[in-house]
């Protein structure tokens, strides 16, 4: 699902994120991306997303060489992937369904459809009961689950996060874990990355680690 | 091969989505009604001032000046012909495609006037004879204004070849001075409303990029949840579409004020040189236009204001950065 082929990342003004970093997520699998901050997880995921280019090797993902693949098509990589951002990125002046709705109405389904779908995506993060509240009016955990629910409900084929627990206490962050597990067993390729070193090694699945830009560890699931 | 199933699928997709942004964006205008007003306020009266003196140019035209009594060739007979010969010539005249309205005046209806006019009454009770000569005055066909002088040298040219006719008289001056300020204001109008549709261009694309800087989180996550630039773009530009429209109503709606407060004092200075006239508005094809146009030239200043921010979210951009 993705391929890295001794991708490196620099910025211009030379600061170097990413360094000759090769590895292989197969469909399907959910992956941790660990490491210190600074370490690259940001840039390697901005790159899956097509929010950046690397500046040497191959990104493959969902089949697509990225590098070849032009700017215009950028959006409809990112309509392939579901993406859930530590800060959630909701839009606090719509309600939780017409949030979730949103990656619906960029694919121009008819409303019946994203009405019916925004609120299977909220039943299955067990949020249907808030589905016309504000986001502002939900608890941090609430709110990131209207985000999953948001990058699943139009059943992509990738879902990636970054830091998703950052700002959420250990049981909540347990819980948000096992949503993505969920997910992930129904076929959909799971890439989060994670400064949480113990509960990532709690889920017991494969993990990427990155030092400095280089991929300094690929532990198998056990 | 790319089914027509999924042609249609994604034209009825792109149908949804600009349906979206045409009703939502009109009701986001609606929200903010102070603001909405203030911006159409500017937009309508920087369209009123071109219409305005377009359709005051319009009506000047439309007021004929230049023909009828206006533009009429003023004939003097001979001093001695007879009425019959006058007569004839009239009905000469009246057959002719290039004379139109002829009036005859009588040396008796001519004294008559000059009596009323000059107030010399008594020393010219003391001619023994009248002196005027039989005079008449021949207006050329009506048409365009631009045309007119063709035509009444034309028909100059026709009535000096009538023996009985010692002179004929037009006052060129008058008639040219009218046509070129007449020119003059189309230039002023051409010119005004290249300077005016600027203007809408202007403050709509200054709106619109106040606009989109309030709203540049909800873009951004747009952007990140795979909206592509025409998603994003088209509420945008939806709400100078909208702008352009309501700026170019209003202006039709201050014109018709402004013609109806026009109409009575016009109506009685225009009465005291004889003249009945009604003022006219724009139509409705011209009305249409200005619509168009107004809705063309928002939808032009918001794509502006749009596109150079859309440039921040290209691939490699600002865009997901915290």
């Amino acid at each position: 699902m993705i391929r890295f082929e001794r991708v490196s990342k620099h910025y211009p003004g030379g600061s170097r994120a990413l360094t000759d970093v090769s590895f292989h997520i197969e469909p399907g699998s959910m992956v941790f991306l660990t490491g210190h901050s600074g370490a690259g997880k940001s840039t390697l995921l901005r790159l899956v997303m097509m929010l950046e280019r690397a500046s040497r090797g191959q990104v493959i993902v969902n089949q697509r060489n990225l590098g070849t693949t032009p700017d215009r098509l950028a959006p409809l990589v990112r309509q392939g992937t579901g993406m859930i951002f530590q800060d959630h990125k909701l839009l606090n002046n719509k309600t939780v369904a017409d949030n979730v709705a949103l990656p619906m109405m960029i694919a121009g389904l008819k409303y019946a459809d994203i009405r019916k779908r925004a609120r299977a995506a909220l039943d299955k993060v067990g949020l249907l009961d808030k589905e016309n509240a504000w986001p502002l009016t939900l608890s941090g955990g609430e709110q990131q689950r209207v985000g999953i629910a948001r990058a699943i409900v139009s059943m992509p084929p990738l879902l990636l996060a970054d830091e998703p627990t950052g700002n959420l206490d250990p049981g909540l962050s347990r819980e948000l874990f096992r949503l993505f597990e969920e997910v992930s067993e129904k076929g959909v390729t799971v890439l989060i990355a994670s400064h949480d070193l113990d509960l990532v090694r709690q889920m017991r699945k494969r993990v990427l680690v990155l030092s400095n830009g280089r991929l300094a560890d690929d532990i198998p699931a056990a | 091969m790319v089914s027509i199933s999924h042609l249609r699928r994604k034209n009825r997709a792109w149908l949804r989505r600009h349906s979206y942004s045409f009703f939502s964006s009109l009701g986001v205008l609606l929200q903010h009604k102070t603001g909405t007003l203030m911006t159409v306020l500017v937009l309508g009266i920087a369209m009123f001032l071109p219409l305005g003196l377009y359709v005051t140019l319009a009506n000047l035209d439309g007021m004929n000046l230049h023909q009828d009594e206006w533009s009429a060739v003023t004939v003097f007979f001979k001093t001695g012909t007879r009425q019959a010969e006058v007569d004839r010539v009239a009905g000469l005249l009246e057959q002719n495609a290039q004379a139109d309205k002829v009036t005859i005046i009588s040396p008796a209806e001519g004294l008559a006037d000059f009596r009323d006019a000059s107030g010399f009454g008594g020393s010219l009770d003391m001619l023994e004879e009248n002196p005027l000569p039989w005079v008449m005055q021949v207006s050329p066909p009506p048409g365009s204004t631009e045309r007119v002088e063709e035509r009444v040298a034309e028909l100059t040219a026709y009535l000096n070849t009538i023996k009985s006719i010692e002179v004929t008289q037009f006052d060129y001056k008058w008639l040219q001075r009218l046509g070129r300020m007449l020119e003059l204001g189309e230039t002023l109008v051409s010119f005004l409303i290249l300077l005016f549709g600027i203007a809408v261009v202007v403050v709509v694309a200054n709106t619109i990029r106040l606009d989109v800087a309030s709203h540049a989180d909800e873009i951004e996550i747009l952007a990140l949840v795979g909206a592509g630039n025409a998603f994003i773009r088209q509420p945008f530009l939806y709400t100078g579409l909208w702008y352009g429209l309501m700026g170019g109503l209003l202006a039709i709606i201050l014109l018709y004020t402004a013609l109806a407060v026009l109409s009575g004092p016009l109506g009685l200075l225009l009465e005291t040189y004889g003249t009945v006239f009604v003022l006219r508005g724009i139509g409705g094809t011209n009305m249409l236009w200005l619509l168009l146009c107004g809705a063309g030239l928002g939808w032009l200043g918001a794509g502006i204001s749009v596109h150079r921010y859309l440039r921040l979210l290209r691939v490699g951009g600002q865009l997901g950065r915290h």
